[in-house]
């Protein structure tokens, strides 16, 4: 079995290679502060921010969505989203955006959305 | 406080579920127990009384199983809402097609099934397996132990904090709830359900959870049968029996992964078959475990060598299964992934069953480690058996890999236990980390599937130079048909995608030819060489569909304000009627229909050359189905056309708000300004954008939505809009509907102009005026005569004591005459129809008003004895007020759609390529049991 011994731990050390080259895959859900900093594509989660208008007029191009969202630190900051506005999007609590920050607005072109409850409802619906 | 008898409650159901998994749990235990007695004692005289006492408990485990599944289902089908679990999955309006999968939608209902399918397998064991019945069934029988412990409903309580072990799907909805609705004895009758989310009324839904849990079941035998090599020290015997069991489940489970494929390809909008989400991952992870297990397991049979990875394999395999469970049903994953279930508050009972299991394979495994058998001598570098453990170990670098990266969430929510700061890792972008690495696996697996088929075990090898014949002609061959392939699709100029191109044909030439020239007829072999085929296939079928994928849908006028991103060019916005150009191609949405809760949308393609020639023209029909009680659109569902070369595949992304929701729908119109204008017939109205005409003021209102019934009074506005911009003309006619007291207002709207118009309220005092306002003379006749008042001619034809066609409502007791009236006025007649009435002694008229005299007209009174009516008049001029009319303008159109239009080239190549694979699982499975068959019959 030894030469298998040898591929084996050859497929482990590439293995590691692949991890540590990963690792720049990954990155931490930044706020609006270090996107300016960092000037890269990043993740931002934060909640929307209701006391905003939100803009959005598929006449004119339907696949861009402004509004307004409070980060982890609590920093509102304008958001021009690349895609058509989401589904239930008001009922959303929590967001997760990947872009990168342009003149002052995060423009992103990835959403994930948390809703309150995906598949349930909460209430007891009557019959009509 | 009373108790309260409650009505309608079906309680037996309750009682008998909630004892099937009282008992269910109960008896699995037995059952596991004495069969670890009789694995024990085995060789006693003892065993086989432990093996009967086991076979009962395994009964009884059996039959709770089943009757608890056959009681939720049967009240699923009665809706019976009094039990919470088919109140918040089934609803009057659900059809009983989605029954089942209203049944499987909830995780109470998924693990019903998983323990149904262990259940059903595990009779196979018993009819087949007589050695390995007990070490095998106690493994089996203790795993649905613990699914039935996720059933029990029992709350711990441990210090100051509760646990939950198990939801239990038999409770009832009061007692669940805290609701005032349940001081109501007949409650019952008064709710309805949730319902199946939309999302999920797909037939899919019915299909694919059986398949997929068919599959994970079935995981647990070979898993059952390496605990039970390792518990009972028979390194050896476990392997014969347990290879159809391997075969089996790594057929069926990836069949039922590919199902999931298909499903998110076919019907729904992910725009794609597979994403890298979490939830498939977790599936995938341990299928590619199973296949190396499968692998080494061939090889542990014919040389005897990989007996310790096989264990490895197999008990990775069904440990990576649990985990799947729990990354799925824990809410671990939170938002990364798009498809996880709900939380339900079992994920530390989620972690138990996986680590109770890990430590369980594991700890055996370390400590029967020592005992397991391997040849002493090295394996021959040039053998099968070496380049298929390579094979193997790949895969499973692969799936660990994959499994990696998928978890960290989980490493996210551990390092919050040791640090409550601790911020969340997440990949960027999943789809492109998992392929750069997964590409180079492929590549791997492809090499390896199409070299080693050549090799043989052992060391009896062919001469090199027989070998490289053919490994040469293959690889001239597939790098031929890798440049011609240039022709029809692109490798983007990265030699990455190059490179699996050519070893995917590589693995696909190869296996073309060992079936050819090496199997020589035989099927076993053959089946390898479908699934080999089939894998270079897929990966030929993701260069073509995945990498060439290409949109229709390219949004050529709208530019980028910030970044030149492709993602803006994948849709397209359509309005209603109108073609729009993209792609080499007209778009057009013709029209869009209400089938029950979907609305299905017709949108048409023609396909144009240089010249506007049509080349091609077909239909699609993407859907948007309503949430159940209509307030919104919940889903959307493609269509997609089917080439033999390629796919088109068309989804709706958006409507336009108010579209969305009756709320959309309704700040929308509250945000509508309208100006109100009078106008006489034949007047012109300049408005903002529009130069308005009001043609005709009709009593005969035509209306979409207006229908008529005999006692409405009903008057319509005819305007023809003159956009003044467009130049264009469009005529609508907007009604007001007088029914009893109510007035119903039936507005129209100009999508085009942004114009919405409707009457004014005063409109209809204007035409029919309040009855304190006008003015009576009386008049009397007798019957066949006439008068005249203010040149109106009024002639009673005849009577009827049957009156029908007024507004009059007959009681018992009343006496009622209506006069037939001929009302002349400029040589035009219209009938009217006054009534004279006596109910109680107390005389009554009905009026009849005819609007185009103007004429209101009352019977009044009857003299008997000269045979003379008496009539009084209201002569109105029929001379109208200007006209009200409310109109809005600049509006907002609402009739667009954004709409998503996919090709996915060379789409079948991968279909074909993942159903081989399965197909050749299986293939290999169906001629182990065949010849196994066979053999006995010889014995016998």
């Amino acid at each position: 079995m030894k030469s298998s011994y040898i591929i084996a731990l050859v497929l482990i050390l590439v293995s590691i290679g692949i991890f540590i080259s990963a690792s720049a895959d990954v990155s931490t859900y930044a706020t609006f502060e270090t996107a300016i900093l960092s000037q890269s594509r990043v993740k931002i989660a934060g909640t929307l921010d209701k006391k905003k208008p939100m803009e959005y007029d598929p006449t004119v191009d339907a696949d861009r969505f402004v509004f307004h969202m409070s980060d982890s630190e609590g920093v509102s900051n304008k958001v021009v989203l690349l895609k058509p506005k989401p589904q239930d999007f008001e009922r959303s609590e929590q967001i997760v955006l990947t872009g990168a920050m342009e003149n002052g607005a995060f423009v992103a072109d990835e959403i994930l959305m948390k809703c309150p409850s995906k598949y349930k409802e909460e209430e007891i619906a009557l019959r009509k | 406080m009373n108790e309260i008898q409650y009505l309608g409650e079906h309680l037996w159901v309750g009682t008998v579920g909630h004892l099937s998994i009282i008992l269910g749990f109960v008896a699995s235990l037995f059952s596991a127990f004495t069969y670890f007695k009789s694995t024990q004692t085995r060789g006693t005289e003892f065993s086989d009384g432990w093996r009967s006492l086991g076979r009962i408990g395994w009964m009884i485990h059996s039959i709770c199983v089943f009757t608890l599944f056959s009681v939720i289902l049967y009240a699923m089908s009665q809706y019976y809402y009094e039990y919470q679990y088919v109140q918040a999955h089934v609803s009057d309006d659900l059809p009983m097609r989605y029954i089942l999968s209203a049944f499987w939608e909830g995780q109470e209902g998924s693990f019903m099934l998983w323990m149904i399918w262990h259940a059903i397998l595990g009779m196979f064991i018993w009819r087949k397996d007589y050695k390995w019945e007990s070490p095998v069934l106690a493994i089996v029988v203790l795993i649905n132990a613990v699914i039935f412990s996720m059933l029990l409903g029992l709350y711990v309580e441990i210090g100051d904090t509760a646990y939950k072990i198990g939801a239990n799907p038999t409770l009832l909805l009061r007692n669940v709830l805290e609701l005032p609705l349940f001081m109501n004895a007949d409650y019952t009758s008064l709710i309805t359900g949730n319902g199946l989310n939309p999302l999920l009324q797909n037939y899919w839904m019915t299909i694919h959870p059986p398949m997929l849990f068919l599959g994970f079941a079935s995981t647990a035998f070979p898993f059952a049968f390496a605990i039970a090599g390792l518990w009972t020290g028979d390194h050896k015997g476990w392997l014969k029996p347990a290879t159809s069991w391997s075969l089996f489940s790594a057929g069926v489970l990836g069949t039922g992964i590919l199902m999931g494929a298909i499903w998110a390809y076919e019907a729904l909008s992910f725009g794609g078959y597979w994403a890298w989400d979490p939830v498939e991952n977790a599936s995938l992870v341990p299928w590619l475990f199973l296949v190396a297990g499968v692998h080494t397991h061939l090889i542990a049979r014919h040389t005897g060598y990989a007996i310790k990875s096989t264990y490895l394999f197999y008990i990775l395999t069904f440990v990576f299964i649990l985990y799947s469970t729990y990354l799925t049903r824990s809410g671990v994953l939170g938002e990364t992934s798009v498809h996880a279930f709900t939380e339900m508050g079992l994920g530390l009972q989620l972690v138990f069953f996986v680590a109770f299991f890990l430590l369980l394979g594991i700890s055996l495994y370390i400590y029967r480690y020592k005992s397991i058998p391997a040849p002493e001598k090295e394996e021959n570098i040039k053998s099968k058996e070496f380049w298929m453990f390579i094979g193997s170990l790949v895969l499973m670098f692969g799936g660990l890999l994959i499994i990696s990266s998928t978890s960290l969430p989980v490493y996210n929510k551990i390092a919050t236990y040791f640090n409550e700061d601790h911020i969340g890792r997440v990949i960027e972008d999943p789809i492109e980390h998992f392929n750069k690495f997964q590409l180079w696996i492929a590549v791997f697996v492809a090499i390896l599937s199409s070299v080693a088929i050549y090799l043989r075990y052992g060391n009896k090898q062919r001469k090199w130079n027989k070998v490289s014949k053919h490994i040469i002609i293959a690889a001239v061959v597939s790098a031929l048909m890798t440049y011609l392939l240039t022709f029809w699709i692109s490798y983007k100029g990265a030699w990455q995608y190059t490179a699996l191109t050519f070893f995917g044909l590589f693995a696909m030439v190869s296996n073309v030819d060992y079936l050819f020239t090496q199997t020589k007829n035989n099927v076993r072999l053959a089946s390898s060489a479908v699934s080999h085929f089939g894998f270079g296939a897929m990966m030929l079928g993701i260069i073509t569909s995945g990498l060439n994928q290409s949109f229709i849908s390219n949004n050529p006028f709208v530019f980028g304000e910030t970044m030149d991103d492709e993602t803006r060019k994948r849709s397209i916005v359509l309005i209603k009627g109108e073609p729009l150009y993209s792609e080499g191609h007209f778009i057009t949405w013709q029209s869009d229909t209400l089938i029950a809760n979907t609305r299905h949308y017709d949108i048409n393609f023609k396909k144009i050359d240089e010249d506007r020639n049509v080349l091609d023209e077909w239909n699609l029909h993407p859907n948007a189905v309503y949430a159940n009680d209509f307030s919104k659109i919940s889903a959307f569902n493609p269509d997609t056309r089917h080439k033999w070369h390629e796919d088109i595949f068309t989804c709706i992304l958006n409507l336009s708000p108010p579209m969305m929701s009756q709320e959309q729908l309704k700040e929308m119109e509250d945000t509508l300004v309208y100006n109100t204008y009078y106008a006489n017939v034949g007047d012109t109205i300049r408005g903002i954008e529009n130069d308005i005409v009001v043609e005709a003021l009709s009593y005969e209102p035509s209306h979409p939505e207006y229908n008529p019934e005999d006692n409405d009074f009903g008057v319509s506005l005819v305007t023809t809009f003159h956009n003044r911009e467009s130049k264009k003309d469009t005529t609508v006619e907007t009604a007001l509907g007088l029914r009893g007291p109510l007035v119903y207002k039936y507005p129209e709207k100009i999508e085009s102009f942004g114009v919405r118009v409707r009457p004014a309220d005063t409109l209809m005092n204007m035409i029919f005026p309040i009855e304190s306002d006008l003015v009576y003379t009386n008049h009397t006749i007798t019957q066949g005569g006439s008068f005249s008042v203010d040149g109106t001619t009024i002639e009673l034809v005849e009577l009827n004591n049957k009156p029908s066609k007024s507004s009059y409502e007959p009681e018992d007791g009343d006496i009622a005459i209506e006069a037939r009236l001929k009302i002349t006025q400029d040589g035009i007649s219209y009938p009217a129809t006054p009534v004279y009435v006596i109910r109680g002694n107390m005389p009554m008229s009905i009026k009849h008003y005819v609007p185009q005299t103007g004429t209101h007209i009352r019977f009044s009174s009857i003299d008997p004895v000269n045979e003379t009516f008496g009539f009084k008049v209201s002569q109105q001029s029929t001379e109208l007020p200007p006209l009200a009319i409310e109109v809005a303008e600049k509006v907002t159109r609402s009739d667009l759609l954004l709409l998503e239009a996919k090709i996915f080239p060379g789409i079948n190549i991968f279909w074909s390529g993942t159903i081989m694979m399965m197909m050749g699982l299986l293939m290999a499975w169906i001629l182990r049991v065949y010849s196994k068959n066979n053999s006995k019959r010889k014995e016998s």
